[in-house]
């Protein structure tokens, strides 16, 4: 079973539109939903968790279809972090687990209470009086109290500190341990997706323009640092983008099928790849 | 839709604390107009946790939440009619209580006209507030909450006059709209809510 399935879903908002998007989670991998400001990556999480519906197209939760009782019950097994912690201000952490002990089948207050621990989060300070990172860490910790199969994160980790991001980012790694657990996440820190996932989905301007496992996506590109002629001599097919690297030579994003084995390539980083993709577009 | 509702109380509790006080104050005065204004703005502690939802941009993290949308938009019902019978029942104890010194009889028929105005308020202006959200629904919540206290008024008025009309009637005239209402309102404001 596919932890997420999006097949065709488009969804027009004014001038900008979700085109087309097909996108599938394997139960048990981590899927990084990569893209620029404004690319579709919130949209598409709303869109995936039905809070906003498709003009077409179809989705799956966990394999329910959403629209269905079985969708709104999937969710139950869904830990949702959005790029804020979005709980009412005048909470406290323990107010905030009592309302979840009623939303959530499966709420585990030991875990909870395990987690505020390690985030060292204060159980009776109101939630407006948290700072961003703390706030971020309580969203968290709700997300993985209830025993979700699935976690799905947006911009989850963009307002820690680096310490923090790390620390978030082994418990992310923990969950990923079970077999039947999945992640969807997306981040403007692609570093974080590369340490972290098995996918890249990679969203421009409300299209998919890719979605490969990471590591045949890093064997598929290399970089070619070289002259300016040496590029040329290239086939056209071969770059995706080429730039100057300041010392008259230029830099290039290149298929390996496409260029002479002979020719020496660096391994691309994933953020490599999707900086030169997104300047390939643009030209 | 009870944790949406436990949420919403701890959100209004600290108003709520004034409230009480409000509703001790004013209902040891046994006057028609303060029992209607006591449970009509007791009706509006809804609006208080919307507007605090609105703020926190929880209405985004509950979509995403286990909550049906029928759930979210029910909850609010809920919470009113809750806050209007907790003011309601205030008020009768209080009633109640003076009178056993000053022999005054309590006006039970009131208290329940209070009510019926407290949803039929309600029955009217959640569905826009749940539609375009307390701030851009705040306009026509306040043309509605204005119509339904001058109606009230009006009607009160005219039951002292036309003897036909005797304040039970105006009572059961009262619960037959708000039962008609509240069964219309909810159904329109899950549409409503349901296309934002």
């Amino acid at each position: 079973m596919n932890a997420i399935e999006l097949k065709g879903v488009n969804k027009k908002l004014g001038s900008f539109a979700i085109q087309d998007l097909s996108l599938t989670v394997p139960m048990g991998t981590i899927c990084g939903l990569v893209g620029e400001n404004g690319a579709g990556k919130s949209t598409a999480i709303r869109l995936l968790m039905n809070a906003m519906k498709a003009d077409s197209g179809e989705i799956r939760l966990l394999g329910a279809a959403a629209g269905t009782q079985e969708f709104d019950e999937a969710k139950e097994e869904v830990g949702v972090v959005l790029d804020e912690a979005y709980f009412p201000e005048t909470l406290t952490a323990i107010q905030v687990s009592k309302v979840m002990a009623l939303t959530y089948r499966r709420w585990d207050q030991r875990q909870y209470e395990e987690y505020l621990k390690r985030f060292e989060l204060p159980e009776k300070k109101r939630f407006k009086e948290f700072s961003r990172g703390m706030k971020m860490k309580l969203a968290i910790s709700v997300a993985l109290s209830h025993d979700p199969k699935l976690l799905v994160l947006d911009e989850a980790t963009s307002g820690l500190d680096p310490i923090s991001r790390d620390e978030v980012l082994e418990i992310f790694n923990e969950f990923t341990r079970a077999e039947d657990h999945s992640i969807l996440i997306s981040s403007h820190i692609v570093s974080d997706l590369e340490k972290l996932c098995d996918y890249i989905a990679f969203l421009h301007k409300g299209r998919l323009l890719f979605c490969d496992e990471k590591d045949q996506l890093l064997e598929t590109y290399g970089i070619f640092t070289g002259t300016a002629e040496q590029a040329d001599s290239l086939r056209k097919e071969a770059i995706i983008s080429c730039e100057s690297s300041g010392y008259g030579g230029v830099r290039a994003l290149v298929r390996r099928a496409e260029v002479p084995e002979s020719l020496e390539l660096e391994r691309p980083s994933v953020e490599d790849v999707i900086l030169h993709m997104v300047k390939g577009v643009r030209k | 839709m009870k944790a949406l509702i436990k949420k919403d109380i701890y959100v209004i509790w600290k108003q709520m604390r004034m409230f009480v006080l409000l509703i001790l104050a004013l209902s040891m005065i046994n006057n028609t107009f303060n029992a209607v204004f006591l449970v009509v703005w007791c009706s509006m502690l809804p609006y208080t946790a919307m507007a605090y939802d609105e703020q926190s941009h929880w209405d985004q993290m509950a979509v995403m939440m286990p909550y049906r949308k029928r759930d979210i938009v029910l909850s609010k019902y809920v919470l009113g009619w809750m806050c209007m019978a907790a003011a309601g029942l205030l008020c009768l104890v209080m009633q109640t209580v003076i009178g056993l010194f000053s022999g005054r009889v309590t006006d039970i028929s009131t208290l329940f006209v209070s009510l019926c105005v407290g949803a039929i308020s309600l029955d009217l202006t959640l569905p826009a507030v749940l539609r375009f959200g307390v701030e851009r629904g705040r306009m026509i919540f306040m043309v509605i909450i204005f119509g339904a206290v001058i109606g009230a008024g009006i009607l009160f008025d005219a039951s002292a006059s036309i003897p036909m009309l005797s304040i039970t009637a105006v009572s059961w005239l009262l619960l037959a709209a708000a039962a008609v209402l509240t069964a219309i309102s909810i159904p329109f404001s899950i549409k409503l809510y349901e296309t934002r």
